[in-house]
């Protein structure tokens, strides 16, 4: 998808294309929380204003090639990187046919082995010492041309294993790209809370890597940073920390309340600076896209949606007989002795 | 009696506390936010910043400054929202807080108090686990696990008087149930198990949200002519079985009922205790119920076949009176 090292010159195919992806993503936010009110998907996370970032972001990755291993915030990542409407929904309701886990795993928990998309826990930050461990086998392998990309929230940034994940990348020199979505709140602690610097890319100095703010609601910087760090990556120029500064529009999951923590001026204030709204018109300004075309591509995002979840509704729950799946794996011509299941 | 829910009782105990100047309270989102589950709502505005202390995501942090912050006299209330994220600081309670009266020859104490939840109702693999097991399992930690809101209000106060680290566990599930509180202070002691029903043909050993379960069950099979008595544990730590091996020495039928895994769980050591010190009075083989051995799945069909139920409970008894 276009030059590693140049501009980011998106061509008007890519914009659009990349366009696509952020109102999809909105528009499956948007009927998740629908979902969650009407009771039919217990627990939701939103992804609703970082659409720019991850979108962003996967434009300097090649899908299914370069590794990501992402966090609970991470759907317009996956949909840029390949995933569909359909498959998040059957994640988030829980069905035998989610491609994450077969139901197993609470939403925003996303996984996909063709397309390299490596699956983490719910314990925040723990995930990135995983993106450095395959970095690491990447580069035994001998696979140069291979990056990992990793993702976070600024509050991630407090935890034992980001410090740790971080020293090791940079004393090793391994191709992970770390992307900091620093939204200025983790659940209704502010940034000054979280994080005792301004910016999360001035930690990267400690880690011997550069760190870079970006606008994380301008798609085209995103992936102009990305694009560069991907580059090092490549090029065995070591990690790179990347703080990618925006604004969830959402409370963090349907879980929380996020009037008790934030003034609605506030979301307001971050409302105005939509990224999908603000890259709609770029390409009406810029790439001469008639708004006619915006509203077809939201129209089609609500009616794949809705499809979507129809095929979803009616897909059917994990059988109970396959309870125990996937829980040990079975070596070939080994007979274990089965665990005792009286109270199956 | 004032009836109130174990989220007031835990309030009550917490204001309480906090009238003593070595107590504050640190951990995420409990400040601004007033916690999680509710329990610390409205107590930053009461008390300030410098004692109700909003935490950076830093499990270890928080653990292992409550631990240094007792060393030196406090008594700090750390709280880990879920017990689940409890690993990331497993290290310093293991490690640091259960030993280091030992380790210092007893010259110093680590008076601190983790407020934890378990629970689960869809939230799957890394978010409905239990570890009492692995708390209870080291010598130097204090385990209480309260079931009813007098128990809570009154563990609590024990939990933050007492010299040892105290792992307090609650329950996603039980923050609504309501009981009979005195207004007053009050402690109930550390390792002090109870009978909340009697009954003469079996024996039910349990302890937190399954006490209220395995009640129910009760309530089901004394409609069959079958009364069962129910031992609360409350402390697993010192874990007092001596109500429980009365009872099992009378009923001579004994079920374990606990929510976590069976393998090597608390299940485990309560059943190994009453065969070691009721075998002469045994008169079936205990039986005990707990989660399917799987990590906890999201969707709700395969969720209901893993937790415990009082269908599952009822059944367990009646196999234990075959």
């Amino acid at each position: 998808m276009g030059s590693d090292d140049g501009p980011p010159a998106l061509s008007a195919a890519e914009a659009l294309s990349a366009y696509t992806v952020m109102v999809q993503a909105r528009a499956v936010d948007d009927r998740l929380w629908q979902l969650s009110r009407q009771g039919r998907a217990h627990f939701v996370i939103t992804s609703a204003g970082h659409e720019a970032t991850q979108v962003g972001m996967a434009l300097a990755i090649r899908a299914g090639h370069d590794y990501v291993v992402p966090y609970y915030r991470d759907m317009a990542l996956v949909l840029a990187l390949g995933q569909t409407p359909r498959d998040l929904l059957l994640h988030a309701m829980g069905r035998a046919a989610d491609p994450a886990s077969g139901g197993r795993q609470m939403y925003g928990h996303f996984s996909s082995r063709a397309r390299r998309i490596v699956s983490g826990s719910s314990s925040v930050g723990s995930h990135l010492v995983h993106a450095v461990g395959l970095a690491f086998a990447l580069r035994i392998g001998g696979e140069r041309d291979t990056a990992v990309v990793t993702s976070f929230g600024e509050g991630a940034t407090a935890e034992g294993a980001w410090h740790e994940a971080l020293t090791i990348a940079g004393i090793q020199r391994l191709p992970v790209v770390f992307v900091c979505e620093s939204n200025q709140y983790a659940i209704s602690m502010p940034h000054h809370a979280e994080v005792p610097v301004a910016d999360v890319a001035l930690k990267a100095a400690g880690y011997g890597m550069p760190g870079e703010v970006v606008d994380g609601n301008d798609l085209r910087a995103v992936a102009l940073a990305m694009r560069r760090a991907m580059a090092r990556a490549r090029a065995d120029g070591g990690p790179t920390l990347l703080e990618c500064k925006t604004y969830r529009l959402r409370p963090h999951s349907n879980a929380d309340d996020d009037r008790r923590y934030r003034a609605a001026a506030e979301v307001d204030a971050w409302r105005a600076r939509d990224p999908i709204g603000r890259f709609g018109e770029v390409l009406v300004r810029e790439y001469g896209v008639a708004p006619a075309v915006l509203a077809q591509i939201a129209g089609q995002a609500r009616a794949e949606v809705d499809q979507a979840t129809l095929d979803a509704d009616a897909a059917p729950a994990p059988h109970p007989a396959t309870i125990a799946d996937h829980v040990f794996g079975t070596v070939a011509g080994a007979a274990p002795r089965s665990e005792d299941q009286r109270h199956a | 009696m004032p009836v109130i829910t174990v989220r007031e009782a835990l309030r009550q105990a917490l204001h309480e506390l906090m009238q003593d100047e070595r107590v504050f309270i640190i951990g995420e989102d409990i400040g601004h936010y007033g916690s999680t589950y509710g329990v610390t709502a409205g107590f930053l505005e009461q008390y300030g910043a410098e004692r109700i202390r909003d935490a950076p995501i830093a499990e270890a942090g928080i653990v292992g400054l409550a631990i240094g912050a007792a060393l030196v006299g406090m008594r700090p209330i750390a709280e880990i929202m879920s017990v689940n994220f409890s690993l990331l600081a497993f290290d310093q309670l293991i490690n640091h807080a259960a030993k280091i009266y030992s380790m210092f020859g007893g010259q110093m104490h680590v008076p601190m108090v983790l407020r934890t939840t378990n629970g689960w109702t869809q939230l799957s693999a890394t978010h409905s686990q239990s570890f009492d097991v692995m708390f209870a399992h080291v010598p130097g930690l204090k385990v209480v696990a309260p079931a009813t809101p007098y128990d809570m209000k009154g563990l609590l106060r024990a939990s933050v008087a007492d010299p040892d680290p105290v792992i307090f566990i609650e329950h996603t599930l039980m923050y609504t149930v309501k009981g009979e509180v005195p207004d007053e202070p009050y402690e109930v002691p550390i390792g002090r198990s109870a009978l909340v029903r009697e009954g003469r043909h079996a024996t039910v050993v349990t302890y937190s949200r399954m006490v209220h379960l395995s009640l129910q069950a009760a309530e089901v099979l004394s409609r069959e002519g079958i009364e069962v008595e129910i031992v609360d544990l409350r402390t697993l730590r010192p874990l007092d079985m001596s109500l429980a091996i009365e009872s099992f020495k009378r009923t001579g039928r004994g079920v374990v009922v606990t929510e976590d895994w069976q393998s090597f769980g608390t299940s485990a050591e309560i059943a190994a205790r009453l065969y070691e010190y009721g075998f002469d009075y045994l008169d079936a083989p205990i039986t005990r119920v707990n989660f399917r051995e799987v990590p906890m799945p999201y969707s709700k069909n395969l969720e209901l076949k893993t937790v415990i139920t009082v269908d599952r409970i009822a059944n367990a008894i009646r196999d234990a009176l075959k």
